[in-house]
């Protein structure tokens, strides 16, 4: 078993060692600035509590983790760790930092760093501390050297690895001085910035946005011509960051605008519109454990009743393709010819027959200011009467919908919403979206199957690829039986950027956001 | 009374606001018989989305393919419905707080106008926003926000108003005669300040769409697919400038409403209420 | 009742007025359907730690008593933290209410410009062809659902024609803040650039909120117009043989000054409720979007801290007007 483990780890990690040359050497002739419009405010730097996507781009272009994802298909290469061992029982992860990283204020980045941001990741329990709350507890990261950093797990784990990337470290001393009280410094460093990234933070303000300049003696090095100066700045209103875009005031905005917007942009000799394959799934959360919708017969009519083809063929306008299970069609997990459901209300009557309780109405909360969950919600509305199951819908903005996500007494029956990629794993959708352990935290569904759960632990655990794929693929097969979900389209990533600019890495993690590799065209 | 509807026949303005008014009536009533597709307040034909005006729909269609001719129809409806319960309740709790705290001078009286100015201190919008989003979004309680809002409003006026009949010599006179306080409310001092309260009625009707509206249009109004102009015109943001017909009719819609009920307004204040200038 | 006791009876109930409309407010904020505990402790928190906070802010005592330490923190000039920005509420109104003061106040120099010429005009050619277009030109601007307009204007200025920015206050970061009117800064930078990039991007949403203010406007002026018009004082100068023209300048001038004054509490109502929607619409920085934001996300302590702040300075102007009211026109005070 435990060979079998290595071998996982090592194809994982294949594409460590391969891709960790080739940008160290030349030297960078830079300039220019980059400007990128974005569709949610920056109220909110900390790289430790915030982890939505929408806010995203401080955590790749002010912070460093110990590894990075890059490229599509998503590969992790070394970072601020060269490389990383395992121990025989699964437990210990010992990194070994490079010796060249330093933070912007010029300190060295030591194993003291990185259990700092650890242990306060997991003390502040917000943003990407769900992945490490249950492996993780405090005080058992060790530093025995500067170097050295061992990270002890509670159990053994398949997917702490994938999830390093996420550990983002932060100047302990710089963070430790505006420490007030036992708070972590979470005020401070909502509004300042203590990493060691590619760019360095120079203004903030959370009405406006932030800009940073470029961190000549980052370890990584520079080649090409990189930007000098990076200005991330807020603009919500979708209409002036296509203007903006084609205009030329920004060179870069969020990829995933409505198809419309895309067509528009396509056709401006300012815009060049970079396509790429996403992980990040259009879904019809199902609330499992209310009345009715505890109901798998029911659960059935309902994913027997929206109508794929028609949405993706008209309002996503055949710019995506249908994904019809919960992992995305790019990634491992889903078993070989998975169907899913179509549209047929023929059948949605029959398993609707099946159901002996008295029916009552279904609430859709899609969320505010994505119309596309707003346009799923009303036409799954319209076609849900006419297989006779009334429906209220609701529009609320993300805060308020997450929030209620965290009781299952609170989250709607229904809520049309994208489950994007935090690491690359079938656990990051299908794991997450349905394992009992992920109440309250990571769920979208409060889906409970003992079967399913006897799977996942061992998933969680297993060293063995093979066994995992196994596992993945039949967790798939009893939501897909269960209906425990309505999985619709896998979006596809159409980054909108200036045609001067080229060399965007795109990874469906950084979302084109890690500008390090662009340049201006000479 | 025939000389007054002469009077407010020969101007043409307030004539304007009147035809208005009932050509909006009219439309709200006969909706279903009206609207070209009386089904696409929630049948959906997404593959027609986004269609400029035509022969087919005048007004175009939306980002569900629905007529929005046959919606803006439907929405009159709810227009009228919502700002004629929100402004009748509005005035249900105002006039008798107003005219109860103007008759007694106590400290009750003093109470009441104190919760009325509270009401007061801030914008209308910014307490109806807030209570709206905490009712959570449905047409009945944008109702009961504006409901909640608006009635210190009608209490001050009819305070006011009432204050000042207070000592007039006929409600003097009436108490000297021993008649209760109710009679005298009720008979003399009512029908006395009924002008002002019913000129402000329309003009408040007017102000209510508009709040309503924004309502809608901030998102905290009733959740869609409701044909309601301000979330319609919430909806076509996105699809500006190339769908510039989509949120055109519902504004225009909102505006000839609105415009409806001020102009008739004016027109009652200067039959019924000549003591006022025409001001708002 | 005189100046002084009027003066006296507003100052007294100043405080209870504003501590009403935190009770209202503070009601609403406790009643929504989101626990505020689960909001304060993050996405990920456990159910313990849900507990935890919920004891440490004291969400768990009863409503009055969260009340009554509310208002001791806010009279200790804590108005607490943000949800979303992690920052003082304090901190985060002081940043925004530069933004609404400088849309404000173009707005009100756009409606006094425009308003009060054409409200003299109207008054002094009263029942003109002139007068009545004008008359059904003010009573449409009052009927124009503001967001609508401003996403015509945006329409037309920016999409169709390109002349000016669609939304924001200012392209990427503002100069050193000074004053934080970006106007009157640029101007003490000596930076045209900016100051252009400034003057354009508050020229819509300004006029959006000058519109309704400007039509308001109008009609006072008018009013007073023909009041002064007809008065007696007037009418005896006219007597005496004065040119009409002079008297009616002379006095004129006064009332304009006098009626915009006078309505200064209602502009300010009508700028206010209309800045919550305008600076939505045109993404201006400032209290109007601050409050739609919060509202939306249930960040109650901003949104109490919101009402608090428009409160006490609509409460405010209100009583400055009514003092400047009773100093012009001691008659009209009561």
């Amino acid at each position: 078993m435990t060979t079998t483990r290595r071998d996982a780890l090592k194809t994982v990690l294949g594409s460590v060692a391969l891709s960790s040359v080739g940008w160290e050497s030349a030297s960078a002739q830079a300039g220019g600035k980059f400007v990128y419009a974005n569709n949610s405010p920056y109220d909110n730097l900390d790289p430790h509590t915030i982890f939505d996507t929408a806010r995203a781009a401080t955590r790749f272009n002010l912070y460093d983790g110990l590894y990075r994802w890059v490229d599509n298909p998503p590969k992790m290469i070394p970072w601020l760790a060269e490389s990383h061992t395992v121990s025989e029982d699964g437990k210990a992860y010992t990194f070994k930092l490079r010796k060249d990283a330093k933070f912007h204020d010029g300190k060295p980045v030591t194993a003291e760093d990185v259990v700092y941001s650890i242990e306060r990741m997991i003390a502040l329990k917000k943003g990407a501390a769900s992945l490490y709350l249950d492996a993780i507890k405090p005080g058992t990261t060790k530093a025995p050297d500067a170097h050295t950093v061992v990270f002890n797990l509670v159990q053994p784990s398949a997917i702490f690895l994938t999830t390093v990337p996420d550990i983002l470290v932060v100047n302990s001393a710089l963070v430790k001085a505006n420490e007030k009280s036992g708070d972590w410094a979470e005020p401070w460093l909502a509004r300042n910035e203590a990493g060691s990234g590619s760019y360095a933070l120079r203004r903030h303000d959370p009405a406006v946005g932030w800009t940073a300049r470029r961190f000549p003696e980052h370890f990584a090095g520079w080649t090409g011509q990189p930007f000098d100066d990076l200005e991330f700045r807020t603009v919500l209103e979708t209409n002036t960051r296509v203007l903006g875009l084609i205009r030329g005031d920004y060179q870069g905005a969020d990829g995933y605008l409505p198809y419309d917007q895309i067509q528009r942009l396509r056709q401006s000799p300012n815009v060049q519109i970079i396509e790429q394959e996403s992980m990040r799934v259009f879904i019809l959360a199902l609330n499992n454990s209310k009345p009715l919708m505890n109901n798998a017969n029911f659960r059935r009519a309902l994913a027997y009743a929206f109508d794929y083809d028609g949405f993706i063929a008209n309002i996503m306008k055949g710019s995506v393709n249908r994904n019809p299970g919960p992992n995305p069609n790019n990634i491992w997990g889903t078993p070989a010819g998975l169907k899913g459901y179509s549209y047929d209300l023929d059948k949605a009557r029959e398993e609707l027959k099946k159901v002996t309780e008295p029916l009552r109405p279904i609430t859709i909360n899609a969320l505010a200011g994505f119309s596309e969950s707003e346009q799923a919600a009303t036409l799954f509305q319209n076609t849900l009467r006419q297989i006779g199951v009334e429906v209220v819908v609701e529009v609320s903005p993300w805060s308020v919908v997450s929030g209620r996500m965290r009781n299952a007494n609170t989250q709607a029956d229904i809520v049309p919403l994208w489950k994007s990629t935090y690491y690359v794993d079938p656990n990051n959708w299908v794991g997450e979206l349905y394992g009992t352990r992920y109440h309250g935290t990571r769920t979208f569904s409060y889906y409970s199957n003992p079967e399913f759960d006897k799977r996942l632990d061992r998933a969680l655990v297993s060293g063995d690829q093979e066994e995992r794929r196994k596992l993945y693929e039949e967790m798939t097969q009893m939501v897909n039986d269960d209906a425990a979900g309505i999985f619709v389209y896998n979006t596809k990533w159409y980054g909108p950027y200036s045609s001067k600019v080229e060399g965007i890495r795109f990874s469906p993690v950084s979302n084109g956001q890690d500008i390090r590799w662009a340049s201006l065209k000479r | 009374m025939i000389a007054l509807l002469k009077r407010f026949a020969r101007d043409r303005a307030a004539l304007l606001g009147a035809s208005l008014l009932a050509l909006l009536v009219i439309a709200a009533i006969f909706a279903p018989l009206l609207a070209p597709y009386p089904n696409d307040v929630v049948d959906f034909h997404i593959q027609r989305r986004l269609l400029p005006p035509t022969a087919e729909a005048l007004f175009g269609t939306d980002r569900m393919g629905s007529d929005i001719f046959s919606r803006i129809l439907f929405g009159a409806r709810i227009t009228l419905t919502l700002a004629a319960i929100a402004v009748g309740s509005a005035l249900v709790i105002g006039v008798p707080i107003g005219l109860i705290a103007g008759y007694y001078q106590s400290w009750i009286s003093d109470a009441l106008m104190r919760v009325a100015e509270i009401f007061l201190a801030v914008p209308q919008i910014v307490l109806a926003i807030a209570i709206a989003q905490t009712l959570g979004p449905s047409i009945e309680n944008v109702i009961l926000a504006l409901s909640l809002t608006y009635w210190p409003f009608w209490a001050r006026l009819v305070y006011a108003e009432t204050r000042s009949m207070r000592n007039e010599v006929f409600v003097e006179s009436a108490v000297a005669l021993g008649a209760s306080p109710w009679r005298v409310i009720v008979l003399h001092i009512l029908p006395n300040i009924a002008s002002p309260i019913i000129v402000r009625t329309s003009i408040g009707m007017g102000a209510t769409i508009l709040t309503a509206a924004t309502l809608g249009f901030l998102g905290l109004g009733a959740p869609p697919p409701t044909p309601e102009w301000g979330r319609m015109i919430a909806e076509s943001r996105e699809y500006l400038p190339e769908a510039w017909w989509y949120a055109l009719a519902p504004g225009i819609a909102i505006f000839l409403t609105v415009l409806g009920f001020n102009l008739f307004g004016d027109g009652l204040r200067d039959i019924l209420d000549p003591r006022t200038r025409r001001s708002l | 009742m005189n100046w002084l006791s009027m003066v006296a009876n507003r100052l007294i109930w100043f405080v209870p007025t504003l501590l009403g409309l935190l009770a209202i407010v503070f009601t609403l904020s406790r009643v929504v359907p989101i626990d505020p505990a689960v909001l304060v402790a993050g996405e990920n928190a456990s159910r313990e730690q849900v507990q935890q906070v919920r004891e440490r802010f004291g969400f768990d005592k009863p409503l009055p008593v969260q009340f009554f330490n509310y208002v001791r923190d806010v009279a200790e000039g804590n108005l607490g933290t943000s949800l979303f920005t992690q920052q003082p509420i304090v901190d985060d109104l002081a940043t925004r209410l530069p933004a609404t003061l400088e849309l404000t106040v173009v707005a009100v120099l756009i409606a006094a410009l425009i308003g009060i010429p054409l409200g003299v005009f109207c008054g002094l050619n009263r029942n003109s062809w002139m007068d009545h277009v004008l008359r059904v030109v003010t009573v449409s601007c009052l009927a124009v659902a503001s967001f609508w307009f401003a996403m015509q204007l945006q329409f037309l200025f920016s999409m169709k024609l390109g002349w000016l920015p669609l939304s924001g206050r200012i392209e990427g970061f503002p100069p050193e803040t000074v004053t934080g009117l970006m106007v009157v800064d640029a101007l003490i930078a000596g930076d045209t650039e900016i100051l252009g990039s400034a003057l354009r991007h508050i020229a819509l949403p300004a006029l959006t909120l000058a519109l309704p203010a400007a039509a308001t406007v109008v009609r006072f002026t008018r009013n007073g117009v023909i009041g002064v018009i007809n008065s007696p004082s007037v009418a005896y100068q006219t007597a005496m043989g004065f040119p009409r023209r002079v008297i009616v300048w002379k006095y004129v001038l006064r009332m304009a000054l006098t009626a915009t004054v006078t309505q200064l509490g209602l502009i300010f109502g009508i700028l206010l409720a209309g800045a919550v929607v305008v600076e939505t619409v045109f993404d201006w920085p400032g209290l109007g979007a601050y409050a739609v934001r919060s509202i939306l996300q249930s960040d109650y302590n901003a949104v109490m801290g919101f009402t608090l702040c428009t409160g006490a300075l609509f409460v405010l102007i209100n009583l400055i007007v009514d003092m400047l009211q009773a100093a012009i026109d001691p008659r009209g005070a009561a």
